[in-house]
């Protein structure tokens, strides 16, 4: 619902495939970029999950690299990482390729966690806030004809009735046979996060988990609803804005800019960190794809 | 106002010292159409003269005497008479179509004489018939590209019919098709303009020295007249093309003197046909795509000296995917002018003018299908007179008054979706502007042309403006470096037509022309300019789904200051012109958005807007060859524009994404015989500002860039050639073939150059890799087109 311009774009590939020879070209090998020094990724965030606890809560820590680099980002493992709710601090300790976690952790609904982070001489701090998300109505996987936007197969629907009078914001996220999947597509902004700004205290039926992700038959389909805050909401716009630029400039094409973190280097705060750090509520259904 | 008076009253009292003078004055026609001529140069003896006016309507003050008179203007042949001014003398004349010349001359002499004669500079006019000779891109005659040909002018990217003028942005161009605002200017997401080449009679675009009979925008004034149709008998044509096909009718009304009409009407239509082909390839085959446009214009003469016109345009652009998306956009507008003679000295004019902007998006995914409307309306209303003082001396006072209505959106439900309706707050301007303009000649060296506008802008209720904590919706962290949003902490409710903000404005505007020799002239002018309308969009080039929005509380108008500086020089007896102009352009309050701006559906705008200056300066090298059998132009611009906004480059000056160092074109047009014509076209740009990333991160699965600061890369310099052949019909027969190649040597310029995450499509779904890649994207390769034009 958010912006269409991502239909647009496509709208612009194909009016130009027809009226005129459009003609894209692999330079990867012929361009070098600049590279900024390092700087501080935060990967992921607390997730509280009631269908399906988690054992534990963990995140990445990384560095940036240069963009056209084909290594890994490489990993941060000598930071000192702790999250508070105000009362209590729990420390988050290495566990090797970046992966920081804490078991002991019972994230409660309202609050806000803050997490500091020292490495490399700064310290880092953000804070996200734990927004109840609604249940499921009902989950169900349908097979649909494949359209130019989209593949032929079945796709995980959900009903899902919004709280009224309370702002929502939505993430909905796909995994196959318990593995996450994304695609870089220029619909995310819009299909894969809402607000209920149109739809308050409605319910909304047969809405796509990921419309670009199909399955196969005897394929395990797990969807989530995460109920997320309006700050990772706008971040999350912005990322599935870039990430799904298609280059084109009709169509909308935002000058490019980094998209800004929560997480605020509080020594040096033009020595920016880059990533969200996250705390959401998640509505979790899987099933078998039959026929 | 009292300021406004005692100038007025001034220029009357210096100027109306009433000598044994009398006037010569009369229109001037086509005499193959009877439609009026604007711009003829009329030069009595040697050092007097004057131009027709946008009414073919001249007049000019003489002592008694016998004079040489001669009329001569582009196209035509040059009429020379002998005239006894013993009282005052009403002569109409009618022009002939000089066609060898038409064939020959891409500039003609008459112009070359004007440019370096009159007070105007940073102009530029091109004909229809020299537009048709040139190559085209894509097979469609357009007058916005051939524009771009011309120095001070680039275009946004290849291809597109958006346009740059001296470093603005594309939406700082006022654009007016017989005086309508049209404020969106193309079809087919830039690739092709609106305009109608065969209902256009005459293009002129102001860079600067902006006359203060215009206003509303900061950078420029395209000025489109249509044709008025033939008030002498009744003409078809036909124009059938790869891309689209054109009609046009054209033919006289009532019965006058001679057996001519009274009046005369055109109707004129296009309509692309690229929809045609899409169901042939299989992808497609759900899929509309298309767009139409009519011009209409009709004129009546109630007597010798009250002459009516009505004129209209209408034109959609429609997409359609079966069952996914449909848009449908365009412009409408109306307008209908009287003229009156009130005496041989006095002209009078007034317009009401309607113009209406709307898009419409329909988006129909299973279970969300929902309908999103906006638009723009303009109700216009100009009055002016014309007071031609004499020969040099003419004053224009008049005002123009808009009243505007923007919806900024509603959404409506389709197939009884879940999806709430809403309805966006219209917003209600009113801008009066009131006028002189005054054309002074000091002597025959030097003449002045100055004058000031008031402008004024309300918005009006009814409306409800937000209140925000510390009285603006956005608050600068310089920490952070990044706006932060205010809290609301009130509404304020307008009722309906009581006034929510207003401004007062004073553009001050003048120019002046020394005649160093008879070949050699010195110009230099300044303007300020105010714009109170912001286009909403944060793409570089004109998309659909583009916004206006009024400036208000939270929004100040743009503002700007143009110092140009020209030299004007006519070589071998005016078989060549040559001139320089330098310019140098203040800008200020201009809009950009904030970091991650979200501009659609956007309830809320002032939100997402900042406000900056910017600074543009340049040089524009011209030179024109004007006879034989080879004619054409070489120019040459180099500019710099730099915008500085507080939250964008760490609030340094960036270069503006029309920023454009070097940029070339030649342009020839060679005759080979009566029946060949060629045309060619090279250009040569250096590359736009882009922003490239420095460094990566992964987040959600997905790769990320990391960016710093703005457009601090370019793209490669592009460079293309286009070529074109015309034959035409042999003697007495019908028909003319046009052939065009465009980018002739294929070259794949870059459009952009994007970063991205490699992907593996598996069961047709695109999984990403991990890895990253950069491409190129580029469009226009060679493009091969034909034309077939006849009359009946």
């Amino acid at each position: 619902m958010r912006v269409l311009i991502q239909i647009l774009k496509n709208f612009a590939c194909i009016s130009l495939i027809i009226i005129t020879v459009s003609c894209e070209t692999d330079i990867t090998d012929d361009i070098s970029l600049a590279s900024s020094p390092p700087k501080l990724v935060i990967n992921g965030g607390l997730e509280r999950s009631v269908n399906t606890p988690l054992s534990s809560q963990e995140f990445r820590l990384t560095t940036t690299n240069n963009f056209l680099s084909d290594d890994p980002n490489p990993i941060i493992s000598d930071a000192i990482v702790s999250i508070t709710d105000g009362t209590t601090v729990w420390g988050f300790n290495h566990q090797g390729n970046g992966v920081y976690s804490n078991s002991d952790i019972t994230l409660q609904l309202t609050k806000n966690y803050t997490i500091t982070i020292d490495w490399n001489g700064d310290t880092y701090k953000g804070s996200d806030t734990l927004n109840e998300v609604p249940k499921f109505d009902d989950f169900f996987a349908v097979f649909e004809e494949g359209t130019i936007f989209s593949p032929e197969g079945y796709f995980l629907k959900f009903n899902s009735t919004d709280p009224i009078n309370v702002k929502n914001y939505y993430y909905n996220r796909l995994f196959r046979n318990g593995e996450f999947l994304i695609s870089p597509d220029p619909g995310n902004s819009q299909n894969l996060i809402t607000s209920d700004e149109f739809f308050d205290g409605k319910q909304r039926t047969n809405v796509d988990i990921n419309g670009e992700i199909n399955f196969q038959l005897g394929e395990t389909a797990t969807g989530q609803q995460l109920g997320i805050s309006k700050n990772y909401f706008d971040y999350l716009f912005e990322l599935f804005t870039q990430t799904g630029n298609t280059g084109i400039s009709f169509g909308g094409n935002p000058p490019p800019a980094t998209i800004r973190s929560n997480v605020i280097n509080t020594t040096i705060p033009s020595n920016r960190a880059v990533g969200f750090f996250y705390v959401v509520d998640i509505e979790e259904k899987s099933l078998l794809i039959e026929e | 106002m009292k300021l406004y008076t005692s100038i007025l009253f001034g220029l009357f009292f210096a100027t109306i010292q009433a000598q044994e003078n009398f006037t010569l004055s009369g229109y001037v026609m086509d005499a193959s159409s009877g439609e009026s001529l604007w711009g003829v140069n009329i030069i009595v003896g040697t050092n007097q003269g004057t131009i027709t006016n946008d009414y073919g309507f001249y007049s000019i003050t003489l002592k008694k005497g016998t004079y040489t008179v001669e009329f001569s203007s582009l196209g035509f042949k040059t009429i020379t008479k002998k005239i006894v001014i013993n009282g005052n003398v009403k002569l109409n004349f009618e022009m002939e179509e000089d066609t060898a010349a038409l064939d020959e001359v891409v500039i003609t002499s008459s112009k070359a004489s004007r440019n370096l004669k009159s007070t105007e500079m940073s102009v530029i006019s091109i004909k229809p018939a020299i537009m048709k000779k040139l190559p085209t891109g894509l097979g469609e005659v357009d007058l916005v590209k051939s524009i771009q040909l011309l120095p001070g002018v680039s275009s946004v990217s290849e291809g597109s019919s958006g346009f740059n003028v001296r470093g603005g942005s594309a939406d700082q161009n006022l654009v007016l098709l017989d005086e309508a605002t049209i404020y969106n200017a193309s079809h087919l997401l830039g690739f092709f303009s609106v305009f109608n080449a065969d209902a256009v009679k005459d293009v002129k675009l102001y860079k600067g020295a902006i006359p203060a009979t215009f206003g509303g925008r900061l950078s420029s004034v395209l000025d489109i007249k249509q044709r008025e149709g033939n008030t002498k008998e009744f003409n078809g044509e036909l124009g059938l093309g790869l891309i689209s096909s054109r009609a046009l009718i054209e033919g006289p009304i009532g019965k006058g003197k001679n057996d001519e009409g009274k009046g005369s009407y055109l109707l004129a239509g296009r309509r692309s046909y690229i929809d045609v082909f899409a169901p042939l390839i299989d992808d497609f085959k759900d899929t509309k795509l298309f767009f139409y446009d009519v011009n209409l214009k009709a004129n009546y003469d109630l007597n010798d000296k009250n002459h009516l016109f009505l004129s209209g345009y209408f034109g959609r652009d429609s997409f359609e995917i079966d069952k996914v998306f449909g848009n449908t956009y365009g412009n409408g507008s109306a307008t209908l002018r009287w003229t009156s003679e009130l005496s041989d000295k006095l002209f009078f004019q007034t317009s009401a003018i309607y113009s209406d902007y709307e898009y419409q998006v329909d988006v129909l995914t299973s279970g969300s299908e929902f309908r999103w409307k906006s638009n723009i309306e303009n109700y216009n209303f100009k009055p002016r007179l014309s007071y031609f003082i004499s020969s040099g001396n003419t004053l224009r006072i008049g005002a123009d008054f808009t009243y505007y209505n923007f919806n900024p959106g509603e959404i409506s439900a389709l197939n009884n979706s879940s999806t709430t309706a809403q309805d966006f707050q219209d917003k209600k301007a009113l801008e009066i502007a009131s006028y002189v303009d005054f054309e002074n000649k000091i002597s025959d060296k030097l003449s002045l042309q100055y004058g000031i506008r008031l402008s004024n802008f309300s918005r009006l209720g009814n409306e409800t403006i937000t209140q925000y904590a510390n009285g603006s919706p956005l608050t600068y962290n310089p920490t952070l470096d990044t706006f932060e949003e205010n809290a609301v902490i009130g509404r304020t409710n307008f009722d309906s037509g009581s006034g929510i903000e207003n401004f007062n404005n004073i553009e001050p505007r003048a120019s002046a022309r020394y005649l160093w020799n008879n070949t050699t002239s010195l110009k230099a002018s300044y303007n300020r300019n105010y714009q109170y309308l912001h286009l909403i969009s944060n793409s570089t080039s004109a998309t659909p789904l583009d916004i206006w929005t009024p400036s208000g509380p939270y929004l100040k108008p743009q503002y700007s200051d143009q110092f140009a500086l020209g030299y004007f020089k006519t070589l071998k007896n005016k078989a060549y012109d040559f001139s320089v102009e330098a310019y140098y352009k203040d800008l200020r309050d201009v809009t950009d958005f904030v970091d991650g701006a979200d501009l659609l559906f956007q309830k809320n705008i002032e939100t997402q807007i900042v406000q900056g200056k910017g600074r543009a300066y340049g040089l524009e090298l011209q030179l024109n060859k004007n006879y034989g059998k080879l004619t054409g132009w070489a120019s040459y611009t180099l500019a710099k524009s730099e915008r500085q906004v507080t939250g964008i480059n760490n609030n340094t000056y960036y270069p503006s994404n029309n920023d454009q160092t070097h940029e070339l074109s030649i342009v020839g047009v060679y005759k080979l015989n009566d029946r060949w014509d060629f045309g060619a076209n090279f250009v040569y740009g250096s590359g736009k500002p882009v922003t490239y990333p420095t460094g990566k991160f992964e987040q959600n699965g997905l790769i990320v860039a990391d960016y710093e600061g703005r457009n601090s890369n370019r793209l490669p310099a592009f460079h293309r050639l286009d070529l074109s052949a015309t034959l035409n019909p042999k003697k007495g027969k019908n028909g003319k073939w046009i052939f065009s190649i465009g980018n002739v040597y294929n070259k794949q310029n870059a459009a952009t150059i994007f970063f991205r995450e490699r992907v593996n499509e598996v069961n047709d779904v695109n999984i990403p890799t991990g890895k990253t890649e950069a491409s190129k994207f580029s469009f226009l390769g060679i493009v091969p087109s034909v034309t077939y034009e006849f009359k009946f």
